[in-house]
Protein backbone atom coordinates (compact mmCIF):
# COMPACT_ATOMS: atom_id res chain seq x y z
CA UNK A 1 0.00 0.00 0.00
CA UNK A 2 1.55 3.01 -1.00
CA UNK A 3 0.27 6.65 0.77
CA UNK A 4 -1.39 8.94 -0.93
CA UNK A 5 -0.84 12.86 -1.10
CA UNK A 6 -2.69 14.71 1.73
CA UNK A 7 -2.39 12.27 4.54
CA UNK A 8 0.62 12.91 6.11
CA UNK A 9 0.98 16.05 8.23
CA UNK A 10 3.58 18.30 5.72
CA UNK A 11 6.33 18.32 8.67
CA UNK A 12 6.44 14.64 8.30
CA UNK A 13 6.00 14.53 4.68
CA UNK A 14 8.94 17.30 4.20
CA UNK A 15 11.09 15.22 6.85
CA UNK A 16 10.70 11.78 5.30
CA UNK A 17 12.04 13.84 2.21
CA UNK A 18 15.17 14.92 3.70
CA UNK A 19 15.70 11.58 5.56
CA UNK A 20 15.09 9.58 2.48
CA UNK A 21 17.62 11.71 0.42
CA UNK A 22 20.30 10.31 3.35
CA UNK A 23 19.41 7.52 2.62
CA UNK A 24 19.63 7.51 -0.76
CA UNK A 25 23.11 9.38 -0.68
CA UNK A 26 24.70 6.57 1.92
CA UNK A 27 22.84 3.82 -0.69
CA UNK A 28 24.57 5.02 -3.54
CA UNK A 29 27.92 6.00 -2.35
CA UNK A 30 27.38 2.23 -1.00
CA UNK A 31 27.31 1.42 -4.76
CA UNK A 32 30.49 1.25 -7.26
CA UNK A 33 30.02 3.93 -9.40
CA UNK A 34 30.49 1.72 -12.65
CA UNK A 35 27.52 -0.42 -11.46
CA UNK A 36 24.91 2.56 -11.41
CA UNK A 37 23.61 1.98 -14.54
CA UNK A 38 23.32 -1.99 -13.25
CA UNK A 39 21.27 -1.04 -10.66
CA UNK A 40 18.96 1.19 -12.90
CA UNK A 41 18.13 -1.66 -14.95
CA UNK A 42 17.45 -4.24 -11.99
CA UNK A 43 15.12 -1.62 -10.86
CA UNK A 44 12.97 -2.10 -13.81
CA UNK A 45 13.16 -5.51 -13.19
CA UNK A 46 11.82 -5.46 -9.87
CA UNK A 47 9.19 -2.77 -10.94
CA UNK A 48 7.40 -5.02 -13.41
CA UNK A 49 7.66 -7.83 -10.29
CA UNK A 50 5.82 -5.54 -8.33
CA UNK A 51 3.05 -5.48 -10.80
CA UNK A 52 2.53 -9.21 -10.73
CA UNK A 53 -0.87 -10.08 -8.60
CA UNK A 54 -1.33 -13.27 -6.78
CA UNK A 55 -4.41 -14.94 -6.55
CA UNK A 56 -5.87 -14.96 -2.65
CA UNK A 57 -9.21 -16.02 -2.73
CA UNK A 58 -11.45 -14.22 -4.19
CA UNK A 59 -9.21 -11.46 -4.18
CA UNK A 60 -5.67 -10.81 -5.25
CA UNK A 61 -2.76 -8.53 -3.82
CA UNK A 62 0.41 -7.78 -5.27
CA UNK A 63 3.78 -8.57 -3.90
CA UNK A 64 5.67 -5.68 -2.32
CA UNK A 65 9.15 -7.57 -2.96
CA UNK A 66 11.07 -5.41 -0.23
CA UNK A 67 12.65 -9.03 0.93
CA UNK A 68 13.71 -10.12 -2.34
CA UNK A 69 14.84 -6.15 -3.96
CA UNK A 70 17.26 -6.30 -0.40
CA UNK A 71 17.86 -9.73 -1.28
CA UNK A 72 19.42 -9.19 -4.33
CA UNK A 73 20.80 -6.02 -4.60
CA UNK A 74 21.94 -5.63 -1.00
CA UNK A 75 23.05 -1.39 0.12
CA UNK A 76 22.24 -0.92 -3.05
CA UNK A 77 18.19 -2.00 -2.42
CA UNK A 78 17.45 1.62 -1.22
CA UNK A 79 18.74 3.76 -4.00
CA UNK A 80 16.55 0.81 -6.50
CA UNK A 81 13.43 1.61 -4.73
CA UNK A 82 13.49 5.37 -4.28
CA UNK A 83 13.94 5.32 -8.40
CA UNK A 84 11.40 2.56 -8.62
CA UNK A 85 8.87 4.32 -6.35
CA UNK A 86 9.49 8.31 -8.37
CA UNK A 87 8.44 6.16 -11.47
CA UNK A 88 5.40 4.75 -10.02
CA UNK A 89 4.23 7.76 -8.98
CA UNK A 90 5.56 9.40 -11.79
CA UNK A 91 3.68 6.80 -13.90
CA UNK A 92 0.76 5.58 -12.02
CA UNK A 93 0.13 7.72 -9.13
CA UNK A 94 0.68 5.09 -7.21
CA UNK A 95 1.92 6.82 -3.67
CA UNK A 96 1.86 10.55 -3.88
CA UNK A 97 4.43 12.85 -4.96
CA UNK A 98 4.97 14.67 -1.20
CA UNK A 99 4.78 11.27 0.16
CA UNK A 100 7.71 10.36 -2.15
CA UNK A 101 10.14 10.45 0.75
CA UNK A 102 7.72 8.59 2.73
CA UNK A 103 6.93 5.98 0.85
CA UNK A 104 11.05 5.48 0.17
CA UNK A 105 11.66 4.55 3.32
CA UNK A 106 8.48 2.33 3.95
CA UNK A 107 9.97 0.15 1.50
CA UNK A 108 13.58 0.86 1.66
CA UNK A 109 14.90 0.61 5.20
CA UNK A 110 12.98 -2.95 5.39
CA UNK A 111 14.64 -4.10 1.91
CA UNK A 112 18.08 -2.91 3.40
CA UNK A 113 17.11 -4.93 6.82
CA UNK A 114 16.48 -7.75 4.99
CA UNK A 115 19.56 -7.86 2.69
CA UNK A 116 21.73 -7.74 5.51
CA UNK A 117 19.61 -10.21 7.43
CA UNK A 118 19.95 -12.34 4.80
CA UNK A 119 23.56 -12.40 4.10
CA UNK A 120 23.71 -12.84 7.73
CA UNK A 121 21.42 -15.83 7.55
CA UNK A 122 21.75 -17.95 4.72
CA UNK A 123 24.37 -20.09 5.81
CA UNK A 124 26.07 -22.86 3.15
CA UNK A 125 23.37 -25.02 1.92
CA UNK A 126 20.45 -24.27 0.29
CA UNK A 127 17.56 -25.44 3.26
CA UNK A 128 19.23 -22.84 4.98
CA UNK A 129 19.33 -20.44 2.80
CA UNK A 130 15.41 -21.06 1.94
CA UNK A 131 14.39 -20.37 5.61
CA UNK A 132 16.44 -17.01 5.46
CA UNK A 133 14.53 -16.36 2.69
CA UNK A 134 10.97 -17.27 4.00
CA UNK A 135 12.11 -15.33 7.23
CA UNK A 136 13.41 -12.05 4.92
CA UNK A 137 10.33 -12.52 2.74
CA UNK A 138 7.95 -12.16 5.77
CA UNK A 139 10.25 -9.54 7.61
CA UNK A 140 10.11 -6.91 4.92
CA UNK A 141 6.43 -7.02 4.67
CA UNK A 142 6.47 -7.22 8.23
CA UNK A 143 8.50 -3.91 8.83
CA UNK A 144 7.10 -2.11 5.84
CA UNK A 145 3.39 -2.57 7.52
CA UNK A 146 4.85 -1.34 10.55
CA UNK A 147 6.94 2.34 9.23
CA UNK A 148 3.11 2.20 7.17
CA UNK A 149 1.30 2.20 10.86
CA UNK A 150 4.14 4.75 12.26
CA UNK A 151 3.76 7.09 9.11
CA UNK A 152 -0.09 6.57 9.30
CA UNK A 153 -0.32 7.52 13.13
CA UNK A 154 2.28 10.64 12.94
CA UNK A 155 -1.51 12.21 11.39
CA UNK A 156 -2.38 12.06 14.76
CA UNK A 157 -5.06 9.55 17.07
CA UNK A 158 -7.69 10.00 14.14
CA UNK A 159 -5.24 7.75 12.17
CA UNK A 160 -4.99 5.10 14.57
CA UNK A 161 -7.54 3.02 13.43
CA UNK A 162 -6.07 3.32 9.73
CA UNK A 163 -3.08 2.33 11.10
CA UNK A 164 -4.12 -0.60 12.75
CA UNK A 165 -6.44 -1.89 9.78
CA UNK A 166 -3.30 -1.39 7.64
CA UNK A 167 -1.35 -3.73 9.57
CA UNK A 168 -4.07 -6.24 9.82
CA UNK A 169 -4.01 -5.79 6.18
CA UNK A 170 -0.66 -6.93 5.62
CA UNK A 171 -1.10 -10.07 7.49
CA UNK A 172 -1.69 -12.38 4.66
CA UNK A 173 0.53 -10.56 2.53
CA UNK A 174 3.60 -11.38 4.90
CA UNK A 175 2.63 -15.41 4.61
CA UNK A 176 2.38 -15.08 0.44
CA UNK A 177 5.34 -13.10 0.24
CA UNK A 178 7.07 -15.31 2.56
CA UNK A 179 6.59 -17.85 0.61
CA UNK A 180 7.15 -16.52 -2.68
CA UNK A 181 10.78 -15.22 -1.27
CA UNK A 182 11.71 -19.13 -0.29
CA UNK A 183 10.68 -20.67 -3.48
CA UNK A 184 12.31 -17.93 -5.29
CA UNK A 185 15.83 -18.75 -2.96
CA UNK A 186 15.67 -22.05 -3.95
CA UNK A 187 15.37 -21.31 -7.29
CA UNK A 188 17.86 -18.96 -7.55
CA UNK A 189 20.45 -21.23 -5.88
CA UNK A 190 19.86 -23.65 -7.76
CA UNK A 191 19.68 -21.70 -11.49
CA UNK A 192 21.98 -18.84 -10.43
CA UNK A 193 23.43 -19.02 -7.35
CA UNK A 194 26.35 -16.21 -7.50
CA UNK A 195 23.29 -13.94 -7.11
CA UNK A 196 22.52 -14.56 -3.58
CA UNK A 197 26.11 -14.84 -3.10
CA UNK A 198 27.00 -11.28 -4.23
CA UNK A 199 24.66 -8.29 -4.66
CA UNK A 200 24.30 -6.51 -7.22
CA UNK A 201 26.06 -3.26 -7.68
CA UNK A 202 27.95 -3.67 -4.14
CA UNK A 203 31.49 -4.02 -5.21
CA UNK A 204 32.15 -2.86 -1.29
CA UNK A 205 30.49 -5.75 -0.46
CA UNK A 206 33.13 -7.17 1.85
CA UNK A 207 33.31 -3.51 3.75
CA UNK A 208 32.02 -4.09 7.66
CA UNK A 209 30.05 -2.12 9.91
CA UNK A 210 26.63 -1.73 7.66
CA UNK A 211 24.29 0.05 9.44
CA UNK A 212 20.67 -0.78 8.15
CA UNK B 1 -19.16 20.49 28.07
CA UNK B 2 -22.14 19.34 26.37
CA UNK B 3 -23.60 16.04 25.58
CA UNK B 4 -22.66 14.92 22.19
CA UNK B 5 -26.09 15.04 19.63
CA UNK B 6 -26.59 11.71 18.76
CA UNK B 7 -28.41 11.46 15.44
CA UNK B 8 -30.66 8.11 14.98
CA UNK B 9 -31.27 6.89 11.27
CA UNK B 10 -33.59 4.22 10.51
CA UNK B 11 -32.21 1.44 9.09
CA UNK B 12 -33.29 1.46 5.19
CA UNK B 13 -30.98 4.74 5.03
CA UNK B 14 -27.63 3.69 5.30
CA UNK B 15 -29.00 0.17 3.33
CA UNK B 16 -30.24 2.12 1.12
CA UNK B 17 -26.54 4.10 0.47
CA UNK B 18 -24.79 0.23 1.05
CA UNK B 19 -26.87 -1.33 -1.52
CA UNK B 20 -25.72 1.83 -3.70
CA UNK B 21 -21.89 1.61 -2.93
CA UNK B 22 -21.91 -2.12 -3.43
CA UNK B 23 -23.69 -1.29 -6.90
CA UNK B 24 -21.39 1.14 -7.91
CA UNK B 25 -17.81 -1.17 -6.69
CA UNK B 26 -19.63 -3.82 -8.71
CA UNK B 27 -19.97 -1.56 -12.08
CA UNK B 28 -16.36 -0.55 -10.79
CA UNK B 29 -15.19 -4.16 -10.91
CA UNK B 30 -17.09 -4.76 -14.38
CA UNK B 31 -15.43 -2.05 -15.76
CA UNK B 32 -11.32 -2.67 -14.79
CA UNK B 33 -12.48 -6.01 -15.87
CA UNK B 34 -13.71 -5.13 -19.54
CA UNK B 35 -10.67 -2.28 -19.73
CA UNK B 36 -8.53 -5.13 -18.74
CA UNK B 37 -9.70 -7.62 -21.38
CA UNK B 38 -9.88 -5.20 -23.91
CA UNK B 39 -6.16 -4.24 -23.40
CA UNK B 40 -5.57 -7.68 -23.12
CA UNK B 41 -6.90 -8.05 -26.74
CA UNK B 42 -4.89 -5.35 -27.94
CA UNK B 43 -1.75 -6.63 -26.34
CA UNK B 44 -1.44 -8.75 -29.56
CA UNK B 45 -0.08 -6.29 -31.54
CA UNK B 46 0.90 -3.53 -29.23
CA UNK B 47 4.45 -3.36 -27.28
CA UNK B 48 2.99 -3.51 -23.61
CA UNK B 49 -0.30 -1.60 -22.50
CA UNK B 50 0.56 -1.07 -18.66
CA UNK B 51 3.36 1.12 -18.66
CA UNK B 52 2.46 4.30 -20.16
CA UNK B 53 4.68 6.80 -21.64
CA UNK B 54 5.72 10.05 -20.60
CA UNK B 55 5.73 12.28 -23.63
CA UNK B 56 4.08 15.17 -25.13
CA UNK B 57 0.80 13.81 -26.06
CA UNK B 58 -1.15 17.46 -26.17
CA UNK B 59 -2.01 20.06 -28.71
CA UNK B 60 1.70 22.08 -28.80
CA UNK B 61 1.93 25.59 -27.98
CA UNK B 62 -0.19 25.47 -24.37
CA UNK B 63 0.46 27.81 -21.35
CA UNK B 64 2.57 24.67 -19.69
CA UNK B 65 4.86 23.13 -22.86
CA UNK B 66 5.54 26.92 -23.20
CA UNK B 67 6.37 27.22 -19.32
CA UNK B 68 10.14 27.14 -18.42
CA UNK B 69 10.80 23.04 -17.18
CA UNK B 70 12.44 24.05 -14.13
CA UNK B 71 10.70 26.87 -13.17
CA UNK B 72 7.39 24.68 -13.54
CA UNK B 73 8.83 21.53 -11.47
CA UNK B 74 9.52 23.81 -9.00
CA UNK B 75 6.87 25.74 -8.97
CA UNK B 76 4.30 23.25 -9.62
CA UNK B 77 6.29 20.78 -6.55
CA UNK B 78 6.61 23.84 -4.05
CA UNK B 79 2.42 24.32 -4.90
CA UNK B 80 1.25 20.60 -4.08
CA UNK B 81 3.27 21.09 -0.63
CA UNK B 82 1.14 23.68 0.13
CA UNK B 83 -1.74 22.19 -1.23
CA UNK B 84 -1.22 18.65 0.96
CA UNK B 85 -0.64 21.63 3.80
CA UNK B 86 -4.63 22.38 4.06
CA UNK B 87 -6.62 21.21 6.62
CA UNK B 88 -10.39 22.53 5.93
CA UNK B 89 -12.33 20.53 3.40
CA UNK B 90 -13.64 23.95 1.46
CA UNK B 91 -9.86 25.23 0.39
CA UNK B 92 -9.37 21.16 -0.24
CA UNK B 93 -11.85 21.48 -2.92
CA UNK B 94 -11.19 24.56 -4.55
CA UNK B 95 -7.61 23.12 -5.04
CA UNK B 96 -8.86 20.56 -7.07
CA UNK B 97 -11.13 22.90 -9.14
CA UNK B 98 -8.01 24.82 -9.76
CA UNK B 99 -6.29 21.39 -10.51
CA UNK B 100 -9.22 20.86 -13.08
CA UNK B 101 -8.82 24.18 -14.54
CA UNK B 102 -5.08 23.08 -14.99
CA UNK B 103 -5.98 20.27 -16.87
CA UNK B 104 -7.98 22.08 -19.27
CA UNK B 105 -5.52 24.20 -20.04
CA UNK B 106 -2.96 21.72 -20.39
CA UNK B 107 -5.09 19.81 -23.11
CA UNK B 108 -3.66 16.54 -21.36
CA UNK B 109 -5.96 13.78 -22.81
CA UNK B 110 -8.44 12.40 -20.16
CA UNK B 111 -7.24 8.70 -20.34
CA UNK B 112 -4.19 9.97 -18.23
CA UNK B 113 -6.31 12.05 -15.86
CA UNK B 114 -8.29 9.20 -15.28
CA UNK B 115 -5.70 6.77 -14.82
CA UNK B 116 -4.26 8.67 -11.96
CA UNK B 117 -7.74 9.12 -10.17
CA UNK B 118 -7.95 5.40 -10.23
CA UNK B 119 -4.42 4.89 -9.06
CA UNK B 120 -5.53 7.03 -5.43
CA UNK B 121 -9.21 5.45 -5.51
CA UNK B 122 -8.16 2.57 -3.50
CA UNK B 123 -6.94 3.68 -0.66
CA UNK B 124 -9.20 7.29 -0.68
CA UNK B 125 -12.21 4.71 -0.88
CA UNK B 126 -10.57 2.69 2.40
CA UNK B 127 -9.82 6.17 4.08
CA UNK B 128 -13.71 7.15 3.54
CA UNK B 129 -15.04 3.92 4.85
CA UNK B 130 -12.62 3.78 7.76
CA UNK B 131 -12.12 6.83 8.90
CA UNK B 132 -16.23 7.59 10.02
CA UNK B 133 -15.91 4.66 12.48
CA UNK B 134 -12.52 5.08 13.95
CA UNK B 135 -11.70 8.73 14.36
CA UNK B 136 -11.39 9.87 18.04
CA UNK B 137 -14.86 11.45 19.33
CA UNK B 138 -13.74 15.19 20.55
CA UNK B 139 -16.72 16.13 23.26
CA UNK B 140 -19.13 17.93 20.92
CA UNK B 141 -18.84 15.80 17.57
CA UNK B 142 -22.52 14.39 16.64
CA UNK B 143 -22.36 11.06 16.22
CA UNK B 144 -24.70 9.05 13.64
CA UNK B 145 -26.03 5.46 14.70
CA UNK B 146 -28.30 3.61 12.97
CA UNK B 147 -31.40 1.74 14.51
CA UNK B 148 -30.76 -1.83 15.06
CA UNK B 149 -27.31 -1.22 14.42
CA UNK B 150 -26.00 0.98 17.73
CA UNK B 151 -22.65 -0.63 18.02
CA UNK B 152 -21.37 1.02 14.83
CA UNK B 153 -20.86 4.70 15.83
CA UNK B 154 -20.54 6.95 12.69
CA UNK B 155 -18.46 10.28 13.54
CA UNK B 156 -19.24 12.72 11.01
CA UNK B 157 -15.79 14.42 11.68
CA UNK B 158 -13.85 11.41 10.24
CA UNK B 159 -15.95 11.39 6.85
CA UNK B 160 -14.83 15.43 6.91
CA UNK B 161 -11.33 13.92 7.37
CA UNK B 162 -11.28 11.77 4.91
CA UNK B 163 -12.82 13.98 2.56
CA UNK B 164 -10.50 16.81 3.12
CA UNK B 165 -7.66 14.29 2.02
CA UNK B 166 -9.01 12.65 -0.78
CA UNK B 167 -9.80 16.78 -2.50
CA UNK B 168 -5.68 17.17 -1.60
CA UNK B 169 -4.69 14.11 -3.25
CA UNK B 170 -7.18 14.35 -6.19
CA UNK B 171 -6.02 17.88 -6.48
CA UNK B 172 -2.00 16.73 -6.68
CA UNK B 173 -2.76 13.67 -8.86
CA UNK B 174 -4.70 15.91 -11.39
CA UNK B 175 -1.56 18.35 -11.45
CA UNK B 176 0.86 15.34 -12.37
CA UNK B 177 -0.42 15.20 -15.71
CA UNK B 178 0.12 19.04 -16.79
CA UNK B 179 3.56 18.68 -14.45
CA UNK B 180 5.13 15.93 -16.25
CA UNK B 181 3.10 15.32 -19.69
CA UNK B 182 3.72 18.60 -21.11
CA UNK B 183 8.03 17.93 -21.13
CA UNK B 184 9.94 14.66 -22.27
CA UNK B 185 10.68 13.10 -19.52
CA UNK B 186 14.35 13.70 -20.76
CA UNK B 187 14.31 16.96 -20.45
CA UNK B 188 11.95 16.90 -17.40
CA UNK B 189 14.47 14.95 -15.46
CA UNK B 190 17.65 17.23 -16.68
CA UNK B 191 15.25 20.01 -15.36
CA UNK B 192 15.45 18.62 -11.81
CA UNK B 193 19.45 18.01 -12.02
CA UNK B 194 19.52 21.94 -12.86
CA UNK B 195 17.19 21.88 -9.81
CA UNK B 196 19.87 20.33 -7.60
CA UNK B 197 18.91 16.34 -8.06
CA UNK B 198 22.46 14.64 -8.57
CA UNK B 199 22.42 13.73 -11.92
CA UNK B 200 23.26 9.78 -10.97
CA UNK B 201 19.47 9.73 -10.02
CA UNK B 202 18.21 11.34 -12.29
CA UNK B 203 20.05 9.28 -15.31
CA UNK B 204 19.09 6.09 -13.14
CA UNK B 205 15.67 7.38 -13.58
CA UNK B 206 15.82 7.66 -17.19
CA UNK B 207 17.48 4.16 -17.92
CA UNK B 208 14.86 2.38 -15.16
CA UNK B 209 12.26 4.01 -17.65
CA UNK B 210 13.21 2.99 -20.50
CA UNK B 211 13.72 -0.56 -19.60
CA UNK B 212 10.51 -0.82 -17.99
CA UNK B 213 9.26 -1.31 -21.37
CA UNK B 214 11.54 -4.05 -22.19
CA UNK B 215 11.11 -6.16 -18.94
CA UNK B 216 7.09 -5.70 -19.24
CA UNK B 217 7.47 -7.45 -22.68
CA UNK B 218 9.60 -9.75 -21.62
CA UNK B 219 7.22 -10.77 -18.25
CA UNK B 220 4.10 -10.39 -20.79
CA UNK B 221 6.22 -13.24 -23.03
CA UNK B 222 6.74 -15.50 -20.10
CA UNK B 223 3.26 -15.22 -18.94
CA UNK B 224 1.88 -15.81 -22.00
CA UNK B 225 4.30 -19.59 -22.03
CA UNK B 226 2.53 -20.41 -18.63
CA UNK B 227 -0.75 -19.86 -19.92
CA UNK B 228 -0.08 -21.61 -23.01
CA UNK B 229 1.34 -24.49 -20.74
CA UNK B 230 -1.76 -24.73 -19.29
CA UNK B 231 -1.32 -22.58 -15.72
CA UNK B 232 -4.10 -21.05 -13.82
CA UNK B 233 -3.61 -18.70 -10.88
CA UNK B 234 -5.47 -20.32 -7.79
CA UNK B 235 -4.81 -19.67 -4.46
CA UNK B 236 -2.51 -23.05 -3.23
CA UNK B 237 1.10 -23.68 -3.07
CA UNK B 238 1.93 -24.27 -6.61
CA UNK B 239 0.92 -20.85 -7.80
CA UNK B 240 2.92 -19.73 -5.19
CA UNK B 241 5.97 -21.90 -6.18
CA UNK B 242 5.31 -20.98 -10.45
CA UNK B 243 5.04 -17.11 -9.26
CA UNK B 244 8.59 -17.61 -7.55
CA UNK B 245 10.04 -19.78 -10.21
CA UNK B 246 8.68 -17.10 -12.56
CA UNK B 247 10.37 -13.91 -10.79
CA UNK B 248 13.25 -15.61 -10.24
CA UNK B 249 13.34 -16.40 -13.80
CA UNK B 250 12.57 -12.70 -14.52
CA UNK B 251 15.21 -11.38 -12.76
CA UNK B 252 18.24 -13.93 -14.10
CA UNK B 253 17.11 -12.61 -17.55
CA UNK B 254 17.10 -8.80 -16.31
CA UNK B 255 20.52 -9.20 -14.18
CA UNK B 256 22.42 -10.79 -17.31
CA UNK B 257 20.78 -8.31 -19.58
CA UNK B 258 21.83 -5.58 -17.03
CA UNK B 259 25.62 -6.70 -17.85
CA UNK B 260 25.32 -6.69 -21.80
CA UNK B 261 23.53 -3.14 -21.56
CA UNK B 262 26.55 -1.77 -19.75
CA UNK B 263 28.93 -3.83 -21.95
CA UNK B 264 27.33 -1.98 -25.11
CA UNK B 265 27.04 1.32 -23.02
CA UNK B 266 30.66 1.08 -22.43
CA UNK B 267 31.58 0.41 -25.98
CA UNK B 268 29.77 3.37 -26.94
CA UNK B 269 31.54 5.29 -24.59
CA UNK B 270 29.31 6.43 -21.65
CA UNK B 271 31.12 8.12 -19.39
CA UNK B 272 28.20 8.36 -16.78
CA UNK B 273 26.07 11.41 -18.51
CA UNK B 274 23.81 10.99 -21.15
CA UNK B 275 24.65 14.09 -24.01
CA UNK B 276 21.92 16.94 -23.31
CA UNK B 277 20.11 18.38 -26.29
CA UNK B 278 17.79 20.87 -24.26
CA UNK B 279 18.43 24.22 -23.53
CA UNK B 280 16.71 25.94 -20.87
CA UNK B 281 15.89 29.72 -20.86
CA UNK B 282 13.13 31.65 -18.87
CA UNK B 283 11.65 34.25 -19.97
CA UNK B 284 9.97 37.04 -17.72
CA UNK B 285 6.42 35.81 -18.04
CA UNK B 286 7.79 32.29 -16.87
CA UNK B 287 8.97 33.70 -13.40
CA UNK B 288 5.74 35.71 -13.45
CA UNK B 289 3.74 32.60 -14.32
CA UNK B 290 5.53 30.65 -11.11
CA UNK B 291 4.95 33.71 -8.53
CA UNK B 292 1.16 33.94 -9.79
CA UNK B 293 0.67 30.13 -9.05
CA UNK B 294 2.56 29.72 -5.95
CA UNK B 295 0.09 33.15 -4.65
CA UNK B 296 -2.63 31.19 -5.61
CA UNK B 297 -1.14 28.52 -3.39
CA UNK B 298 -0.31 30.92 -0.12
CA UNK B 299 -3.78 32.50 -0.51
CA UNK B 300 -5.69 29.16 -0.34
CA UNK B 301 -3.56 27.97 2.59
CA UNK B 302 -4.10 31.53 4.26
CA UNK B 303 -7.62 30.93 3.62
CA UNK B 304 -7.39 27.89 5.22
CA UNK B 305 -5.87 28.38 8.46
CA UNK B 306 -7.87 32.53 8.93
CA UNK B 307 -10.07 32.67 6.68
CA UNK B 308 -14.26 32.19 6.83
Amino acid sequence: MHISDGVLPTQVAVGCYVLGAVVVAWSTYRTRGDDLPKVALATASFFVASLVHVPLGPTSVHLLIPGIVGVLLGPSAFLAIAVGLTLQSMLFQFGGLTALGANALMMGIPALVCGRLFQALRGSSRQRAVAAGALVGALGVALAALILGLLLYSGGEDFLGVAQLALAAHLPVMVIEAAVTAFMVGFLSRVKPELLELPLGSGRQDALGVKA
Amino acid sequence: MTEPAVVVLPLWLPGLILLLAAGGLVAVGLCRRWAGAAAEETAEEERDWSIPELVVETAPGNLFQRWDTRIKLATLLGYAFLVVSLHRPGPAAAAVLISAVAVLLARIPSTGVLKRAAGISGFLLMLALIMPLTVRRHPGDPIVVIAGLEFLTFNPRGLTLALTIGCKALAVALLMEPMLATSALGNTLEALARLGVPVKLTQMVLLSHRYLHVFAAESQRMQTAMRARGFKQRTDRRTLQTVANFLGMLFVRSFDRTQRVQDAMLARGFTGRFPVHHRFAAAPGDWLLAVAWLSVGVILLLFDRFGL
